[in-house]
């Protein structure tokens, strides 16, 4: 017989709740696991969906998997009523405690609310071979996300530098667009 | 064949040597004269092209970044990065991208957004972290101040609402004198308002500067009364002093009340308790609290029990009329003893006069009341052919009392009356002629 409890239920609508209780699910490997793990993922994920649907349609999902990330991260996570200074100091102090990159502001515009920020030893491609071309699509959808939820605007993030183009840290563009 | 060998073996010596110079001035350059450095990769021979090459590229590198690091050095945190596969530079990149970050901190910090830490660069990042403490602890302190402040702004606010509201309705003068200068400091009504008269205010202030130049700072409040006088008549006040600090002065508030009023009613209260009507001579009740109050305190005085003669005769043949302006009469002669004497009408004809040793001397009170008694006796009304209408006299009996007296009031009283009878009885003869 069908679980009537769980009949709407499904992995593939993502929940913050299904992330599950890992701490009581790794009782002796513990909440944490290797960079290499995470990115063996990624970039096999990335693999696939660029086999199947293109570089521009793979790095498209992965943009959108970011923001839904980002998103789910704030509201999870955040306070967001406080003022912005406050915001990016929480957010700061949460990106470091996850391992997920050095967050560092280096221009705001007061009149447009457009933002230059990096993102240091990141997640996601910080060692990474020079190939020319930013790789961090995934954090542009996961800092558009969060930028959006916190302000309630609608922001176009863009990666400008990456690790994988030479730089030592990851800068993006984030511009609102509505 | 040996010789040209050796002449082979000669030019590609010199065609290394040769190789081996221009690489050696080139990397000169690169060190010393960047602006100058160049290698002609035509000179090299052809098994050192692909290292020239890459000796080209390999400085190139190590140019541009030098570029980037003199540009980064003066502060153009804007400055165009070599080329993106130009490794050199990465670690330059990674100080712009820090630097900038820094410069976005610096600048919250201005718009003072104190939670900006810095968590790079070393021991820069332990003083900019407690700069920024400091200033957060700086502005909580300032904030704490600034709100004790505005509530005690606040407080004084209402307090001065609370004052003047105080100081504009109550009737009493409040004047504050600067206690050395003798300058007005603050007054709560113009003095005109409260005073009679105008001609009052210059008396008033000296009456103040004198109560000022002798109460000593930090006194207690002291309270007193005075009298000013002026051509409309007298003004009666109470005042209460206060040292106090006023505005950086050593001050002394007096706070005046006007009790003319007061006085006057208290004075016609004391008139009436302590006054025979008819005469305004003190009565019975007056004359002996005074007489108590004189044995209780030892006082050498005389006690002088006065009687009317024939003042039943006069009512009886005059009417009371006449009998009052004889009552007024011996009343007016007996003040005659001393300004100071208390003379009081006991009742009818009855009066009691007491003079203290120092208004009228013990052994003189008899001859003076001789006088006085035939004052009255010539004073009696006339009728056409001179002749008393009807005789005025009194008879009187006087007992020194001093400090060894042990008799009470009473006991002196009646001593003075026996000896009154006895002075009557003594004259008779001389009334009925």
């Amino acid at each position: 017989m069908a679980n009537i409890f769980n009949k709407d239920e499904t992995i593939h609508v993502f929940k913050w709740e299904n992330l599950g209780n890992i701490k009581e699910g790794r009782t002796d490997l513990g909440e944490e696991m290797p960079v290499l793990v995470y990115r063996l993922m990624q970039f096999t994920m990335l693999d696939v969906l660029t086999k199947d649907f293109g570089p521009d349609k793979a790095n498209e999902y992965f943009r959108r998997a970011g923001y839904l990330a980002g998103s789910e991260f704030v509201k999870n996570n955040l306070d967001t009523s406080v003022d912005f200074s406050v915001f990016v100091s929480k957010l700061q102090e949460l990106l470091i405690d996850y391992k997920i990159g050095i967050l560092r502001i280096e221009e705001f515009d007061d009149v447009t609310n457009n933002i230059v920020l990096t993102v240091a030893q990141d997640l996601d491609c910080s060692g990474l071979p020079i190939t020319n071309e930013t790789v961090c699509n995934y954090d542009e959808g996961f800092l558009a996300g969060i930028l959006d939820v916190y302000t309630g605007a609608k922001y176009k993030v863009e990666e400008i530098e990456c690790w994988a183009t030479g730089d030592r840290v990851c800068r993006f563009n984030a511009t609102v667009t509505g | 064949m040996i010789e040209d060998q050796t002449a082979v073996s000669a030019e590609n010596n010199k065609e290394v040597s040769d190789a081996a110079d221009a690489m050696f001035n080139y990397l000169r350059d690169v060190i010393y004269h960047p602006q100058d450095a160049s290698l002609d990769l035509s000179v090299l021979p052809s098994e050192m092209q692909e290292f020239g090459e890459a000796l080209l590229f390999f400085c190139g590198m190590v140019m541009d970044a030098k570029t980037y690091a003199i540009n980064i050095s003066k502060g153009q945190l804007d400055a165009v990065p070599p080329a993106r596969d130009n490794e050199f530079s990465a670690p330059l990149k990674d100080l712009l991208a820090s630097l900038k970050h820094l410069t976005w901190q610096a600048k919250q910090v201005a718009l003072g957004d104190y939670q900006q830490k810095v968590d790079f660069m070393g021991e820069f990042s332990v003083a900019f972290n407690d700069m920024t403490e400091q200033l957060k602890q700086r502005r909580e302190a300032l904030a704490n101040e600034a709100d004790e402040v505005r509530k005690q702004a606040l407080y004084l606010e209402r307090s001065n609402i609370l004052f003047k509201s105080i100081m504009g309705n109550i009737s009493d003068l409040i004047i504050v004198i600067d206690r050395m200068h003798g300058d007005r400091l603050f007054t709560n009504h113009p003095p005109k308002n409260v005073l009679a008269s105008e001609t009052f205010e210059d008396q008033l202030y000296s009456v103040l500067l004198e109560y000022a130049q002798n109460i000593e700072a930090g006194e207690e409040a002291s309270t007193d009364s005075f009298t000013l006088i002026s051509d409309t008549g007298l003004q009666h006040f109470s005042v209460i002093l206060y040292s106090i600090r006023w505005d950086g002065h050593d001050a002394v508030a007096c706070v005046l009340e006007d009790i003319t009023e007061e006085k006057e009613r208290m004075d016609e209260l004391e008139n009436a308790a302590y006054r025979d009507i008819m005469t305004g001579a003190y009565n019975r009740h007056y004359g002996m609290k005074v007489f108590d109050e004189w044995a209780e305190a030892k006082e050498k005085f005389s006690v002088i029990f006065v009687d009317m003669d024939m003042l039943k005769y006069v009512n009886d043949v005059f009417g009371h009329s006449e009998g009052d302006t004889y009552i007024n009469s011996v009343n007016a002669l007996l003040g005659g003893i001393s300004p100071n004497a208390i003379v009081s009408r006991l009742g009818g004809d009855e009066f009691m006069v007491l003079a203290k040793e120092e208004d009228v001397a013990a052994d003189s009170v008899s001859e003076h009341l001789e006088k006085l008694r035939a004052e009255l006796v010539a004073s009696a009304p006339k009728d056409e052919n001179g002749k008393d209408i009807y005789p005025r006299s009194i008879s009187f009996g006087v007992v020194l009392v001093d400090e060894t007296n042990e008799l009470p009031p009473a006991d002196l009283l009646s001593m003075a009356d026996e000896r009154m009878y006895e002075y009557k009885k003594a004259h008779k003869k001389e009334r009925l002629n």
